[in-house]
């Protein structure tokens, strides 16, 4: 179904409450900023951390894309869909910016033993499920997170904006600022790639068959 | 004009587990075609159990919220930027940082890194 602009501030951000946004005060529009753009800072957070592989520089990263979106709030349409308007702040910042002078050494893995470390090997299986998918289940967070910092960036924006965001191809295709149709093979093979990640971390921890423990 | 063979549905198998075909009469010759086709139908289920499965893990593991100090960091950002437009400019604070490395005539590399803040203000038109 074509769900565009269907998130739920749609409803209730500017489509109920008109706003004059000539005739809106610095104040008012401050408090309007940060009653609906606010909210999301965990979001963009984590996906900084995504982008940028670095928490200092996702820190950064957050900070200049509220910098720059309060700037031009007046710009944002109200009623239509914010967060998607935050990421694309977001994700142009970390193109035109990070990416360029990626001027702090990236620390992928450097971070892992901040992160919490499940008890992987103690699970029980669910039925009706492949054992592979109950083994990768169980990977720990840090397996997870190292997997997706591994795979190709604009693979990684791709899989963290559909799978874990749920945006739309074509929301991503205006985030990103590609066609849809790259969109769909950059998800594609980013999911492919991370799949096979998972795998290879699995078997490297002896829970799959052919792994290192025997 | 039902075209919908084997080939053709393994083709839109992600756009229809994604929920991203918007043609309603497509739509319905894939569901359709799974339903009559055991193979593709198995197809569709590995995919959507493997999609099913990247969502949940991610979803699990990447939700760090954002540390106290930036939340403070971009509050306090946000009410100077607001000050700076009731004064009737925005204002924009630069700051570039640069590398200058110096080598000592005996060979020592010394490197400095400078930092400069430059604040630019736009007046509106």
């Amino acid at each position: 179904m074509p769900t565009e602009l269907s998130t739920p501030d749609a409803s209730n951000t500017g489509a109920l409450v008109r706003v004059d946004r000539e005739k809106e005060s610095a104040a008012e529009r401050t408090k309007r900023f940060e009653r609906d753009a606010l909210q999301y800072m965990n979001q963009l957070y984590a996906a900084a951390l995504r982008y940028t592989r670095n928490p200092d520089d996702a820190q950064d990263l957050v900070q200049d894309t509220y910098a720059k979106a309060y700037t031009s709030f007046h710009q944002f349409e109200p009623g239509t869909n914010l967060k998607a308007w935050l990421y694309r702040v977001l994700t142009t910042t970390f193109i035109n910016t990070y990416r360029k002078d990626q001027r702090r050494p990236q620390s992928a893995d450097g971070e892992i033993e901040d992160w919490q470390l499940a008890d992987a090997a103690n699970h029980t299986s669910d039925q009706g499920k492949s054992t592979e998918d109950v083994v990768l289940e169980n990977l720990p967070d840090s397996d997870i997170k190292r997997a997706l910092a591994e795979i190709p960036e604009e693979f990684r924006m791709a899989v963290y904006l559909a799978d874990v965001e749920g945006f739309s191809y074509k929301e991503i295709a205006d985030i990103v600022g590609v066609p849809t149709g790259t969109v769909m093979s950059r998800l594609h093979r980013g999911r492919k790639q991370l799949r096979e990640k998972l795998t290879e971390y699995a078997k490297e921890l002896g829970y799959v068959k052919g792994g290192a423990k025997s | 004009m039902s075209t919908m063979n084997c080939q053709n549905c393994q083709d839109s198998l992600i756009l229809f587990i994604d929920n991203e075909i918007d043609d309603s009469a497509e739509f319905n010759e894939i569901a359709f075609h799974l339903q009559g086709c055991e193979l593709c139908r198995e197809r569709m289920e590995l995919e959507r159990r493997t999609i099913s499965l990247i969502r949940a893990l991610l979803t699990r593991s990447c939700c760090e919220t954002a540390p106290e100090t930036l939340q403070e960091r971009i509050a306090h950002q946000i009410h100077e930027l607001e000050s700076a437009q009731i004064a009737g400019f925005t204002q924009t604070e630069i700051i570039t940082q640069y590398r200058r490395t110096e080598i000592t005539i005996d060979g020592e590399t010394q490197i400095e890194i400078e930092t400069s803040r430059e604040i630019r203000r736009d007046f509106p038109f």
